[in-house]
């Protein structure tokens, strides 16, 4: 089998780009110090437990001199000129600390810093949601901020894993195991049965395309000849280039982002380098992923199975292991054939290899910062040909040329090279012909027969630019002006390669096709701080934002090729060519006031205006109101100080989500007939469409209590989506067989969120946090405005009464009587998103400095179809998940089987329905170990320190007993795309065991 | 600060915002063809042949699924999406699995009417044109009555299928009338098609003695070009990537021409390969996979009316009238032709028995035999069907259908959204 990862000049030449970057970081650098006066150091612990704190910005104000603090809480800045100082000591989640002190010239001072928790941090900064940046303790909507040096401990594989199982109320689900492959997100569950539920995404203020890139599959033919899975502009931006992320989760918090934003916002803020000299930071992680099994132990099969397939594939594997890195039969195993991948041993097989290397640098004076950073990775998948390569550098530059002037420039390049196996539910794919066996598309189950399909190249470039230019300009002390322009770039390269003599398509096919996604975004803020009568402050924001998204693609496409050799589309013998455009405009316009009575209460109103080119042409304009409040009761003179602090807060507002961009006209598709013009009727049209609007009740409280040691964080939400867009089914006598979009249904979400943090234990050596979370999530559907119950694909329906969407089909009504199925039509099952979303974790400090986290997920309440179990059975595959029932049959004879096995494994009582199950599962997200080098080994790297981590992550998994084959969070031929949660025949991600150097200079 | 430069800082903003809010978001995104465009006369043709591309696709799925439930084909694995469903190996055609067949065989039935009267509102340019308009439109109506049990017309009550024959004749009539040459003399050929359908005998006779012996009119189908048509059955049958079905316990596996039986039928070919279906039915487990020869290629057209069947049409019509040697005489002349052995029935049941036998022949994987067999079972006809052609005959071979249902229902799609439909039918 040829390799088919990315190699030779490209791979220098990256590596050769690092070359001049790191001299330009150089450069950046200031220069060391032409005086060595003096100097200045000590230790920076924590108030509560007097153990040292880690990566604290230490700095003299008015100068560039400053450092951050290393893991035993030792910071030094060395040459300081003699004079007086205020040296200033800052850190997210503490109170920050100021001290005067002079240095003299040669000599060194002594300072030692304590910093106090903030643990509610009613004084910090969030920006999300809000016109302008507020103050925590000013808003009056949930917000979750990860702070990711404070709270993240392993190196997550990118910023879908970082933020899997930490934000109350988001279920974050890969859907395979194909390389670079992106995550469903979901924030309290659907809002929209028709549009995207995806979040919107934005990276230091600039819009980024927020749903998934486009699949790798010809235009021609059925659509699944892919690794059928897509990537995340998410996971374009590097884990460690994150400062911090700040997620807002309804429409009470999202009204000022408008139509698109109903589904929430998460916002990633990236590092812009600290006043002081260079900091430098390398990373090196080095890992393997290895799938968990996914089938019924062998040890379960009936007596007629071998206790392998042909090839020597495993039912815990579902037969694919022996392509599967880290799964391979052992090499003393008689039934490897010659040329077959084996295990030879110790370290001859641990999994897929993981290998990620980062460097950065961040430092300035108060007039400018840097940070600039580059980070590569080279990951095999445990498929075979997957790969990805990824090469991510950045630059945020932040320029103070006036005291009323602020530029910030924020820039990202990513260069992504995926290699994929063709997967998924796919005739030419590896997994559908290894999990059906000798029923495959070969009626053969041997190594050599199955391994041909690895022919298929399927190859990804991504080159994605996020570039954003924020101007701040502050003419007067109360009033200040944002002014931002952002741009999201991302290409997409896709080949996808049957060569000629391809085991499945013997003349060979081929298809090539561009992408671009762009959004460019013009983005303004006005705000005027005003002081009324009676001591109330009060804030007026006001601005405007224009959004354009265009998408286009260009695609080749070419079949049968004169002979072997590496074809592009020029060398078929049938060539065609495709192309689809869209581009979509929103412009809208906000006003906000915000009143803060006595720092103590505080009250914002707003509403936002937006057109956008997808609405109808009778529609008109939305407008998206909002109003919310926040009371902190602990300030109150009543308050026992001991009680801790506590923040009440209320919030209601509205958001939308636009219908697509055709959605609107009466239209007909030009289809062609043999080469001559043909018109088919497309879509009906809808001139009076308009967005769904979702308004949004939330209402809560924060709180610390116990001498800080316990936080509450708790929101109860009730949202309810009017004017929602419903496929509305259309008469199929009156031509347009399709559905119609229209403003007819509404759909009601509500639930809580709780989260809660325990310090158990924290003293000089020892610390000990333990916290959860838990979401409950209901959804119903409130009115289809008198449309037809309509299918949204997977069983997922949407019916009035029921959760949106419900997993309704067909069910066995005797499944545990010994007889043959009795079965009930259009039986619902339950929903198809988790209902109860619970997250644990807990951290250990220990002695030294180390570091053990856990982090734990349970998803309960949900349905969805085994696909690949209904396509095996209807087929009369023996399938690994039957196993048990073909033992009874076998061993104690056909009457023995209960009508629910009958109706799952006998095709005689076949229908796909009854491959429905329900969903639970609890994983083990990520257990974490780290500790700090010694200094002394530190130095012998020439750096300030060194820290190790060893990491595992999904490692653990139960699921649901009825579940017998694959994983929960499987999705289908779409990637995370979806709507409906329903599995098909694709690896499930894998288990990550990494281990990680981080070395700061 | 002053009052004026204070109001220069002001109007910087506002300026903005009304820039920003003033963002024109008019868009017009190219590809698909709003409705305006099609009442030009340019877009006469265009709508045409759509009308045409619409039965296509309409008689590809009715083609296929009906081939399957009357046995021209046994199931040989694949249930996706070019397989045969499991209900449909069993002989079932259920409302809620025939919702492509319905929606797309209605599409094609209301493109046509609304083509036609898009074409009369602007003013036919080319009256041919309009009259391959109806050509097709009438075929639309013509696989409607043949195949589905109940009429449904935009959007209205469920009704007799009787008014898809009357549609149907009446567009054929407008077509001919409109059409020279081959459309003119389809049009003729379909109407007797339709006529003998519906138990006029003389009617069709009539229209069917003016039809060559060597006529064929065929519905196109395109492989290899954009957005093509591929013929299912064809496609559905090649080794890559489906051999769904199989001519294996069919009635033609010891009939047809094969490399088994190198004096078999040359007009209902198949090919015998040492390989099996791509998957396994329940029946029979992994069927040996012998592939239909007749269409070799999935850009291969269907036919729609030929001589053929019109000297078949007449045979029936000697059958009804008693004259059962005159029709084993038609027949015989075209087993003559075919370069096959002639048939000797010895009377009048074992000449119908032979007349049924020779339309499955004649018209094999053409999407007529369903409705062949809908309306013998309706008239009550004398002779039976072959033995694989019918579940009571398949108990100790393969063609294991459980039942055979023989018309398609209305779809749910029509029930759940036609106001007018209040439940089930068929």
């Amino acid at each position: 089998m040829a390799d088919r990862s990315f190699e030779g000049p490209r791979r220098r030449g990256w590596m050769g780009a690092l070359v001049p970057v790191a001299a330009a970081l150089a450069l950046l650098a200031p220069a060391a110090a032409q005086a060595q006066d003096g100097t200045i150091t000590g230790v920076v612990t924590d108030a509560a437990g007097q153990r040292p704190i880690a990566s604290v910005q230490v700095h003299l104000v008015g100068t560039s001199l400053g450092t951050l603090s290393r893991d035993n809480g030792r910071y030094i800045i060395l040459n300081v000129p003699a004079g007086d100082y205020t040296l200033r000591a800052e850190r997210i989640g503490y109170g920050s600390v100021e001290m005067q002190l002079t240095v003299a010239a040669g000599g060194t001072v002594e300072q030692d810093l304590t910093l106090s928790q903030q643990v509610l941090g009613l004084d910090e900064i969030v920006v999300t949601g809000t016109a302008g940046a507020a103050r925590r303790r000013e808003v009056g909507n949930s917000v979750t901020q990860l702070n990711i040096e404070e709270e993240i401990v392993g190196p997550p594989q990118n910023v879908d894993a970082l933020l899997q199982g930490r934000v109350p109320g988001m279920s974050v689900t890969q859907s395979s195991a194909s390389s670079g492959g992106g995550a469903m997100i979901r924030l309290r569950g659907n809002v929209s049965m028709t549009q995207s539920n995806q979040p919107l995404i934005y990276v230091d203020g600039v819009r980024v395309r927020s749903e998934g890139f486009a699949k790798n599959v010809p235009p021609v033919g059925y659509s699944g000849r892919s690794n059928n899975d897509v990537s995340s502009p998410l996971n374009s931006i590097a884990p460690q280039d994150i400062e911090r992320i700040e997620v807002i989760k309804g429409a009470a918090a999202t009204t000022l982002y408008g139509t698109e934003a109903s589904a929430g916002v998460i916002q990633i803020f990236t590092k812009r380098g600290n006043v002081g000299q260079a900091t430098w930071t390398g990373q090196v992680n080095q890992g393997v992923a290895r799938n968990l099994p996914f089938g019924p132990d062998p040890s379960l099969r009936p007596p007629s199975e071998n206790p392998t397939s042909l090839s020597g594939g495993r039912s815990d594997f579902l037969f694919i292991n022996p392509w599967l890195r880290g799964r391979k039969p052992m090499c003393d195993d008689p039934i490897v054939v010659e040329g077959q991948p084996c295990d030879s041993g110790l370290f001859s097989d641990m999994g897929a290899w993981q290998q990620d290397y980062a460097m950065s640098v961040g430092g300035g004076a108060e007039t400018v910062r840097y940070f600039v950073s580059t980070t590569f990775g080279n990951d095999d998948g445990v498929l075979p040909n997957d790969n990805e390569k990824k090469l991510v550098l950045r630059g945020n530059f932040t320029f103070s040329p006036r005291e009323d002037l602020q530029l910030q420039w924020n820039t990202s390049y990513t260069n992504g090279r995926l290699g994929h196996t063709a997967a998924g539910n796919n005739a030419h794919g590896m997994t559908l012909n290894t999990f059906r066996r000798d029923r495959n598309y070969l009626n053969d189950e041997s190594f050599n027969a199955i391994n041909p399909f690895l022919n298929q190249e399927i190859t990804t470039q991504l080159d994605h630019l996020i570039t954003g230019l924020t101007a701040t300009w502050s003419p007067l002390a109360n009033f200040s002006n944002r002014l931002s322009v952002g741009y999201d770039l991302a290409q997409q390269d896709n080949r996808n390669l049957r060569p000629f003599g391809f085991i499945r398509a013997p003349a060979g096919i081929i298809a090539t096709s561009r992408y671009e996604f762009n959004t460019l975004t013009v983005d303004y803020v006005g705000s005027v701080d005003v002081a009324l009568p009676r001591g109330i402050q009060s804030a007026f924001s006001f601005g405007g934002q224009s959004i354009t998204e265009r998408i286009e693609e260009t695609t080749a496409y070419g079949e049968d090729f004169p002979g072997p050799g590496d074809p592009d589309v020029d060398n078929a013998g049938t060539t065609l060519g495709f192309e689809d455009r869209t581009r979509v405009v929103t412009a809208g316009f906000f006003v906000e006031g915000k009143f803060d009575f006595s720092n103590k209460y505080f009250v914002t109103a707003g509403v936002r205006v937006d057109g956008n080119s997808a609405f109808g042409s009778d529609f008109g304009l939305q407008t998206y109101p909002k109003i919310s409040g926040s009371y902190i009761i602990s300030d109150e003179d009543f308050w026992n100080e001991s009680w801790g602090s506590m923040k009440l807060r209320a919030a209601w507002g509205q958001a939308g989500r636009a219908p697509g961009a055709f959605d609107a006209v009466r239209t007909f598709n030009a289809a062609g007939w043999g080469g001559v013009p043909a018109f088919l009727p497309s879509n009906v049209g809808n001139a009076e469409i308009g967005p769904e609007t979702t308004a949004e009740l939330e209402a809560g409280l924060e709180a610390s209590m116990i001498d800080d040691r316990l936080t509450v964080d708790f929101t109860w939400f009730s949202q309810n989506t009017f004017d929602a867009l419903f496929s509305v089914r259309q008469v199929p006598s009156l031509g347009f067989t399709g559905s119609q979009l229209a403003n007819v249904g509404e759909l009601a979400n509500s639930g809580l969120e709780l989260g809660l943090n325990y310090t158990v234990v924290r003293n000089d050596s020892w610390s000990w946090d333990l916290g959860g979370t838990l979401s409950l999530t209901d959804s119903e559907i409130i009115s289809l405005g008198g449309a037809p119950e309509f299918s949204i694909g997977g069983y997922g329906w949407v019916i009035e009464g029921q959760p949106a969407p419900v997993i309704r089909a067909y069910r066995i009504s005797n499944p545990d009587a010994h007889e043959d199925p009795i079965v009930v039509q259009d039986s619902v099952f339950g929903p198809n998103q988790p209902t109860t979303i619970a997250g644990m974790h807990t951290t250990f400090g220990l002695p030294g400095g180390i570091t053990l986290a856990a982090r734990a997920e349970y998803q309960g309440g949900a349905w969805m179809s085994n696909g690949a179990q209904a396509a095996a059975t209807r087929r009369s595959v023996r399938w690994a998940g039957c196993f048990e029932a073909y033992n009874i049959w076998e061993t104690q004879g056909y009457t023995a089987l209960t009508a629910e096995e009958r109706g799952r494994c006998d095709v005689q009582h076949y229908r796909s329905d009854f491959s429905i199950q329900p969903s639970d599962f609890f994983k083990i997200r990520e257990v974490s170990l780290q500790a700090p080098l010694p200094d002394s080994w530190a130095a012998m790297m020439s750096a300030s320190r060194a820290s190790v981590t060893f990491s595992g992550r999904n490692f653990f998994r139960w699921v649901d007993p009825a579940m017998r084959t694959l994983d929960p969070e499987v999705g289908g031929n779409v990637g995370y795309n979806t709507r409906v949660r329903s599995m098909l025949e694709h690896v499930p991600p894998p288990a990550f065991y990494t281990f990680s150097l981080q070395v700061v200079f | 600060m002053t009052n004026n430069g204070t109001r220069k800082i002001l109007i910087l903003p506002v300026a903005l915002v009304a820039l920003l809010a003033a963002c024109d978001t008019e868009v017009v995104n190219p590809g698909r063809v709003q409705e305006e465009f099609l009442f030009e006369t340019a877009a006469q043709e265009a709508i045409v042949k759509g009308i045409g591309r619409g039965v296509s696709e309409a008689h590809n799925w009715i083609g296929y699924t009906s081939a399957a439930i009357s046995r021209e084909v046994h199931p040989s694995g694949s249930t996706g999406s070019f397989g045969i469903q499991v209900e449909w190996q069993n002989g079932e055609l259920d409302y809620e699995t025939i919702g492509t067949h319905w929606n797309l065989s209605q599409r094609a039935r209301w493109w046509g009417d609304d083509g036609i009267a898009k074409i009369n509102e602007t003013g036919a340019e080319d009256q041919k044109l309009l009259g391959e308009a109806y050509l097709w439109a009438g075929y639309a109506y013509r696989l409607l009555g043949e195949n589905f049990c109940n009429s449904v017309i935009d959007g209205g009550p469920a009704g007799n299928r009787s008014v898809y024959y009357d549609r149907a004749i009446a567009h054929f009539e407008q077509a001919a009338a409109l059409t020279t040459g081959d459309m003119a003399t389809a049009a003729v050929a379909a109407r007797a098609s339709v006529k003998a359908f519906r138990g006029d005998w003389a009617g069709a006779v009539s229209d069917a003695s003016g039809i060559p012996d060597n006529f064929q009119f065929v519905l196109p189908y395109h492989d290899g070009f954009g957005n093509p048509t591929l013929n299912r059955i064809q496609f559905a049958s090649q080794a890559e990537p489906y051999k769904a079905h199989t001519q294996k316990f069919t009635k033609y596996e010891e009939y047809s021409l094969s490399e088994n039986n190198p004096n078999g039928d040359p007009r209902v070919p198949y090919r015998v390969t040492d390989e099996t279906g791509d998957a396994a039915v329940q029946c029979c487990g992994q069927v040996p996979w012998w592939p239909q020869d007749k269409y070799q290629d999935s850009g291969d057209d269907i036919p729609l009316s030929k001589g053929a069947e019109m000297r078949l049409i007449e045979a029936e019509a000697m059958l009804n009238a008693g004259d059962w040697q005159g029709a084993t005489a038609k027949i015989n002349a075209l087993r003559a032709a075919a370069g096959t052995f002639a048939i000797e029935p010895e009377n009048i049941t074992e000449a119908w028995r032979a007349l049924k036998f020779e339309r499955g022949v004649v018209l094999w994987l053409e999407g007529r035999r369903l409705g062949d067999f809908y309306r013998w079972n309706r008239d009550n006809t004398p002779g039976g069907r072959h033995p694989l052609e019918t579940p009571s005959g398949s108990q100790d071979v393969g063609s294991h259908l459980v039942q055979q249902d023989l018309c398609f229902p209305i779809a749910r799609s029509e029930v759940d959204t036609n106001e007018n439909i209040d439940g089930p039918t068929g």
